[in-house]
């Protein structure tokens, strides 16, 4: 293991250097070129009132920043999330958006959208994240149980992957008929949303995905052992006095939760969980202490590439950020599939 | 000795007020402008105050001058970046109802990027004038304003005579097709096309509220004697043989008589300096120049 931990210590710091120029580029470029100068005084004008100010300073201090540091949290989330999932499953091709999360989490969050002011109660700015969290854990714990062997219990991965395609279009139509119910600007918010956007990027959603993200990563962190006995067998993980089904259902609800609120605010981004940590194993090594965090890292700088993609491949409009990653994402996942005799 | 400087002050300071406020409304007269609602847009072209327009969407398609304007997305998909790329200093829209998604719009409120609708709506002529005068006053072309205004009426009063001569009134379906993946909508008598259909002597179908999806069976039962299709639609299918292929259509007495017309969208659902004229151009479809 100490043998890892070298080559992990040797990755960060190449990775955090390539994220802060990577964000820096995504801060500055876009339909408007800001110049250095123009970040700089826009920090330095933080606090002054927004219509005191030159009108650059106000794009990069409320669209740009706030932008680029989403994007970052949400694939830093989404990567953590794939390894998490892979490493639970003990399967290198699960990631949350195969397994009924995200979709799960898109239905919650338009059903919020279409029916929620109807409710008298609600948890305030939170209401959005909570839906969707509810729906993401509805649908990951249907794929989960369904996937389930009626013989010993456990999911095989044709299994898993199926029942998580007939989940996924299942919640998908949910959304497609919420849409279709939908008033025309609740119609677009949803649309918006299946295919995954950071577009709409404030401080408010940075602050709320930004919090739960962190805190969930942090919570994976000191099961990461657990993770790693796991990866021998689950017998051999209860030997060593892991209680396997506490293990799996915490996992499971620290993923949903991190995944589901990033979702709620983004959209459907998928395959980051796919290729990131299987990227990082082939290149050093699959000990989840490490992984973890650097999946975190590379999550955020794969996902800040994929955004400024989105944005200037058609500039000035905008491709939806979950169109790039599935243009990347499938023929690596095909490619897996194949490999019939991948193990970790 | 006090009571008349009692009343003297208010009138100097509201004098002073109101001659700083013309100064500075005259200095901030808004420079850069984008227009996100056609109908505005179409306005802003026919009283020639476009000089300050720098881009309108993509819905913005009257008069051909407008075309050469950038745009910035559709009026409910708008982008943020593309609409800061153009340096607004003025966004004008015609209602929440019509701008989005939401999340752009609170971004543009987070910038401070003034927005603003014209207070008059324009759901009948009396309405469509008064727009016009308001948006003429706006845009300090009081003069064209009052001669479109006048046309309008002129227009407007020559149609509905013409209309009265008509003995029978049309049956009439106008279809939405192909915006979205080939599905088709019916437009219902509620919307400005209903008031269009009505003023040029025809009978429009009734249909549920707004611009929806029907099913065929509805346009086969409805058999229209009219069958009028927006300009997106006809121009995609291409040919009166083409739309009766649509669902529906080839059973209907209108496509049987071979009175399967195209129309502007725009020019059907909005109300603006052309109405009269428009009517006058959907008489002659509709009644085939008088004769049945």
């Amino acid at each position: 293991m100490g043998r890892y931990s070298k080559q992990y210590s040797s990755i960060y710091p190449v990775i955090i250097v390539m994220l802060v120029i990577v964000m820096l580029v995504s801060m500055r470029y876009g339909a408007v070129d800001l110049s250095l100068d123009e970040m700089y005084s826009g920090m330095q004008h933080m606090f002054v009132p927004a219509d005191q100010t030159p009108l650059a300073e106000r794009i990069f201090m409320e669209i740009r920043l706030p932008r680029a540091i989403l994007c970052a949290i949400v694939g830093a989330g989404l990567a953590v999330g794939g390894a998490l999932m892979q490493a639970l499953f003990r399967n290198p091709i699960v990631e949350p958006g195969l397994v009924g999360t995200s979709s799960g989490a898109a239905f919650g969050a338009s059903l919020y959208f279409v029916i929620g002011a109807a409710f008298k109660y609600n948890g305030g700015e939170w209401t959005l994240p909570l839906a969707a969290c509810a729906g993401g854990i509805i649908s990951t714990a249907l794929v989960f149980v369904l996937s389930q062997s009626k013989h010993d219990g456990k999911s095989s991965i044709v299994g898993l992957l199926l029942t998580g395609i007939a989940i996924n279009a299942l919640f998908l139509s949910g959304v497609g008929f919420l849409a279709y119910t939908a008033r025309d600007s609740q119609a677009r918010s949803i649309t918006f949303w299946t295919l995954g956007t950071l577009s709409g990027a404030n401080w408010h959603s940075v602050l709320i995905v930004g919090i739960s993200t962190l805190l969930c990563i942090a919570v994976a962190l000191r099961y990461t052992k657990h993770l790693n006995a796991l990866m021998i067998g689950e017998e051999e993980a209860q030997y060593m006095g892991i209680n396997i089904r506490k293990l799996k259902l915490r996992i499971l609800l620290v993923n949903v939760v991190m995944v589901a609120i990033s979702t709620s605010f983004t959209g459907v981004i998928g395959f980051v969980g796919l290729i990131v940590p299987h990227f990082l194993r082939m290149l050093k090594g699959s000990d989840n202490r490490f992984l973890i965090i650097g999946s975190a890292l590379m999550g955020a700088l794969v996902l800040s590439v994929a955004d400024i993609a989105a944005r200037m491949l058609l500039r000035p409009a905008e491709l939806p950020l979950g169109v790039v990653t599935s243009i990347i994402g499938v023929p690596v996942f095909i490619i897996l599939l194949r490999k019939k005799n991948y193990y970790f | 000795m006090k009571s008349p400087l009692l009343f003297i002050l208010p009138i100097i300071l509201f004098a002073g007020c109101n001659r700083f406020s013309n100064k500075d409304e005259e200095k901030n007269h808004p420079k850069r402008i984008i227009s996100i609602s056609k109908q505005y847009s179409e306005f802003i072209f026919a009283l020639g105050a476009q000089q300050n327009l720098v881009a309108v969407d993509i819905s913005s398609t009257y008069p051909e001058a407008v075309k050469k304007l950038k745009t910035v997305g559709y009026h409910r998909a708008l982008s943020i970046e593309s609409i800061l790329a153009n340096k607004p200093d003025l966004i004008l829209e015609d209602g929440p109802e019509s701008m989005g998604p939401e999340h752009v719009v609170r971004q543009l409120e987070n910038l401070k990027i003034p927005m603003m609708s014209f207070e008059i709506k324009a759901s009948n002529i009396d309405s469509t004038k008064l727009l016009l005068n308001e948006m003429g006053a706006y845009f300090k072309k009081e003069k064209a304003a009052d001669s479109l205004g006048k046309k309008l009426d002129a227009d407007m009063k020559t149609a509905l005579e013409k209309a009265k001569t008509y003995k029978d009134k049309p049956r009439v379906l106008i279809i939405h097709y192909g915006q979205a993946n080939n599905v088709f909508f019916i437009i219902n008598n509620k919307t400005g096309a209903g008031n269009m259909v009505k003023w040029a002597g025809g009978d429009m179908i009734q249909a549920p509220k707004g611009v929806r999806q029907l099913s065929a069976e509805v346009v086969a039962k409805s058999n229209p004697d009219v069958i009028i299709l927006t300009d997106f639609g006809y121009d995609k299918l291409g040919s009166a043989e083409k739309i009766g292929e649509l669902p529906g259509v080839s059973s209907t007495s209108a496509f049987k008589n071979k009175r399967v017309y195209r129309f502007e969208e725009h020019d059907l659902l909005y109300l603006g300096p052309r109405t009269g004229e428009n009517v006058l151009k959907l008489q002659q479809l509709i009644h085939r120049n008088g004769q049945i």
